[in-house]
């Protein structure tokens, strides 16, 4: 399969706070991803029909996200349903925003560019959020990297040994003893990859200190993802 | 809402097919109604009818039409505004 069959995290969940959008790329597809006031997840083309504006720069209100250049508001669907310039407008159907699905799994928000995406997985746990970690390698490296950086175990302090297994073709387990990361890995570009990181537990295990645990896990995953790069990466294969 | 049929001609220097491409892409999106008359290399003639912001907007748009096209001017005649 290819990486635009999968479906990727774009964001962790707690980034992403009711009323608010962040932008992010997808497979060099700018996407923004936003949270209604309800608190539905939102991924759609950044792009606003109108004038191409970052829908990213927008303003959440209610189920609609409104372009910050003209105001032009466009409901849960993508549909334009208000141009402020043109009141009395009945906006046509035609002018809408490529609207991509969205799932939340595993603490992160989850979409895929396919036409025709595999049936995004119903399995869910309890997870705590780590972080996400923006790479300058790509997709190969970072789940190369996460083979490969070991993990000191957090909840026992019983040395045990570090196993990776894949969950999915986007999502990895990092596990230690009693402890498991789960990583899901976003290919933003050819050079470049993001991971949304979860520890998956309750939250009285790992909030705080556990967070801090394995942050510094994390720093040295980018290292090692990083400073193995040039074996999977060109330099003018560079985007960003 | 008022629906307008207006007729425009874009006068300039053109790629026909690029431009008529352009438009026919603009007034998909706008959701307007679209007839070509006589397209050359220096003239395009447009009928649209739609909305009448809508229309102002195809206008515009066309106005400044895709890279390989050079607009210098529009002739528009509008017409048989009808509620």
């Amino acid at each position: 399969m290819r990486l635009e069959d999968f479906w990727h995290p774009v964001a962790l969940s707690q980034s992403i706070e009711p009323r608010s959008s962040a932008g992010t790329r997808l497979l060099d597809q700018e996407l923004v991803v936003w949270r209604d006031n309800s608190g539905v997840a939102h991924v759609w083309e950044d792009r606003c029909p109108h004038r191409g504006m970052k829908l990213s720069f927008g303003f959440v209100r209610g189920d609609h996200i409104a372009c910050l250049y003209h105001g032009w508001q466009y409901n849960s669907g993508g549909r334009c349903q208000y141009i402020p310039a043109h009141p009395a407008l009945d906006v046509p159907k035609t002018i809408k925003v490529p609207v991509y699905p969205a799932h939340e799994r595993h603490g992160m928000i989850w979409t895929t560019l396919s036409e025709n995406p595999a049936t995004m997985p119903e399995h869910d746990e309890m997870v705590v959020p780590l972080r996400s970690l923006y790479l300058g390698c790509a997709f190969d490296a970072a789940v190369a990297a996460l083979n490969s950086v070991r993990l000191a175990p957090f909840a026992s302090q019983a040395q045990a040994e570090t196993t990776v297994s894949g969950v999915n073709d986007t999502l990895v387990a990092v596990s230690c003893g009693q402890d498991r990361i789960l990583a899901g890995v976003q290919a933003i570009s050819k050079t470049r990859t993001a991971l949304h990181l979860s520890l998956s537990g309750p939250a009285e295990r790992y909030l705080g200190a556990g967070q801090n645990h394995f942050n510094e896990w994390a720093l040295r995953l980018r290292h090692a993802a990083e400073h193995a790069r040039a074996a999977y990466a060109t330099p003018d294969q560079d985007v960003a | 809402m008022t629906h307008e049929s207006a007729r425009f001609v874009f006068k300039g220097s053109f790629r026909t097919k690029s431009f008529v491409e352009f438009a026919q892409h603009r007034a998909e999106r706008l959701g307007l109604d679209l007839q070509f008359g006589q397209a050359g290399v220096e003239a395009i003639a447009v009928n649209v009818s739609g909305a009448v912001e809508l229309v102002d907007a195809f206008e515009m748009a066309c106005s400044l039409g895709p890279l390989d096209c050079f607009v210098l001017d529009v002739v528009r005649h509008g017409g048989d505004l009808a509620a």
